[in-house]
């Protein structure tokens, strides 16, 4: 008896599996051509902005797909399914170039990004510049990760060039990426964070802008991966991002542009 | 609300704990019951996927089995597409929850007085039938502590899937990746909601389960 009802059990956990089919990924017959698109995680807010008008304007529809730079690389190399990739950093697309995982040809810079020096309205705590960073009141500072992430990248030369970096480096803590880095500030565990002015216009957020020369450019790159299906509707995603009507949103994102331009 | 991550949870939690069901049942035999060389190397890597960082864990899958891997590309070869799709979900919640269910089993087999076993041998059963109407029965309170264990770890998996099946909304965005990407997205109402939603739902499957065994054993 408790053989059968344990088999029974068994196969009440087993049956739905054969009865029930995972979601399939869209077919190539979907009706309206679907764009994939891989972006650095900074680009929550403009491209929520942004994809609706493209979708409008070409009758396409877009995925967008958020994530930390470095690991959405890693996928493409891996063979994501991804049309588009814009990476917060230049670097990435080039290696990706080399590998013959993106289009060398549709590679175009995007956007040049800036950081801020962040704190919050509800700490009362007013900085002005980086020098403020000493202030025995500002206990921990976040940043991202120098390692790998761009952002934090830019923070540390930005510290190091205005000699403070020794200084401030035992109050430092790094975040994963630089939303995580924000949400060490949002949260109350650290009095300041270096992040991206792309994303420092939040409620409760007060931040001025770090003096661009103190750090070096951080370039951020778009382009076509080599495995899409649909390399035109993808290069066309791009030149809008940087085009007539992208460029204005991205600009109002904190997003400065590559003296170069769009495409 | 969108309910797809839900929908997709349920049904990818379900067959990882099927697939997790028919790979560790005779693993866990097999460590409780069996001496043979390299035991100890086996009972190791069983657990491994508890001890690496579900990250790193994600990527050397990724390596096995994305486009450019031996497993990705034998998949490939006969017209299977393994990595970023909800299969890959299933792989990676089954390689997260494996060791849960094993070590549970292992220890519910191990319990069973080999006595028993042998008398039914001698009643002129063989092993698999031992292993069915001995051994499994009464070990079964253990399987089923092993299973829901499973199946829970399966459903709140995030590092592995995020890295084996993307975070691809409305295809491989499973209930822990799409509150991560609201909580990034700085729509927290709606990651609250998908929140309470999920243990809501898998609470409720779990109290329903609970009183099922009970009622039936």
């Amino acid at each position: 008896m408790h053989r059968r009802t344990l088999i029974g059990l068994l196969v009440a956990v087993g049956l739905p599996v054969a009865g029930v089919a995972l979601p399939r990924a869209p077919a190539g017959a979907a009706p309206a051509p679907t764009l994939t698109v891989f972006g650095a995680s900074d680009l929550a807010f403009a491209f929520e902005a942004i994809v609706p008008r493209f979708e409008r304007a070409t009758g396409a529809r877009v995925t967008l797909v958020l994530g930390s730079t470095g690991n959405l690389a890693k996928q493409i190399e891996n063979g994501a399914p991804a049309d588009a990739f814009f990476a917060a950093n230049v670097g990435f697309v080039d290696a990706l170039a080399a590998s013959s995982a993106v289009r060398p040809e549709s590679r175009t810079l995007y956007a040049r990004g800036r950081i801020v020096l962040a704190t919050t309205r509800r700490s009362g705590l007013r900085l002005s510049s980086l020098t403020d960073l000493r202030r025995p009141e500002v206990k921990r500072i976040a940043i991202a990760n120098p390692e790998h992430a761009p952002y934090g990248q830019a923070a540390r030369e930005a510290l190091e060039t205005a000699g403070l970096w020794d200084e401030v480096r035992p109050r430092l803590v790094y975040g994963e990426n630089i939303r995580h880095t924000l949400q060490y500030l949002q949260s109350g565990a650290v009095e300041a964070a270096i992040v991206a002015l792309s994303i420092a216009d939040v409620p409760g957020i007060d931040s001025v802008p770090i003096d661009a020369s103190l750090h070096r450019p951080i370039d951020q790159a778009a382009a076509v991966t080599t495995r899409s299906r649909q390399p035109d509707l993808a290069l066309a995603f791009i030149r809008f991002v940087t085009g007539p009507e992208g460029r204005p949103i991205m600009e109002r994102y904190g997003f400065a542009l590559p003296p170069s331009g769009g495409s | 609300m969108d309910l797809f991550p839900l929908r997709l949870s349920l049904a990818v939690s379900v067959a990882a704990t099927a697939l997790t069901l028919a790979v560790g049942l005779p693993l866990a035999w097999l460590l409780a019951r069996r001496r043979f060389p390299g035991r100890d190397l086996l009972e190791a890597a069983v657990v491994l996927p508890l001890v690496l960082p579900p990250t790193v864990l994600g990527y050397y899958l990724l390596t096995l089995v994305g486009a450019r891997g031996p497993i990705g590309r034998a998949l490939g070869a006969v017209g299977i597409d393994l990595a970023f799709t909800p299969k890959a979900a299933v792989l990676a919640a089954s390689v997260a929850s494996i060791a849960l269910l094993v070590k549970a089993a292992q220890a519910g087999f191990a319990s069973v007085d080999t006595r028993l076993e042998q008398a039914a041998r001698t009643l002129g059963r063989s092993e698999w039938q031992v292993f069915w109407s001995v051994t499994l029965p009464l070990a079964w309170r253990s399987v089923l502590a092993g299973a829901v264990l499973a199946f829970c770890r399966a459903f709140g998996d995030f590092g592995i899937t995020l890295m084996v099946a993307g975070s691809i909304p409305g295809v491989t965005q499973t209930v822990p990746l799409a509150i991560y990407d609201r909580v990034q997205a700085n729509r927290m109402d709606e990651a609250n909601a998908l929140s309470l939603l999920a243990v809501g739902v898998v609470a409720l499957l779990l109290v329903g389960l609970g009183r099922l065994a009970r009622l039936r054993f």
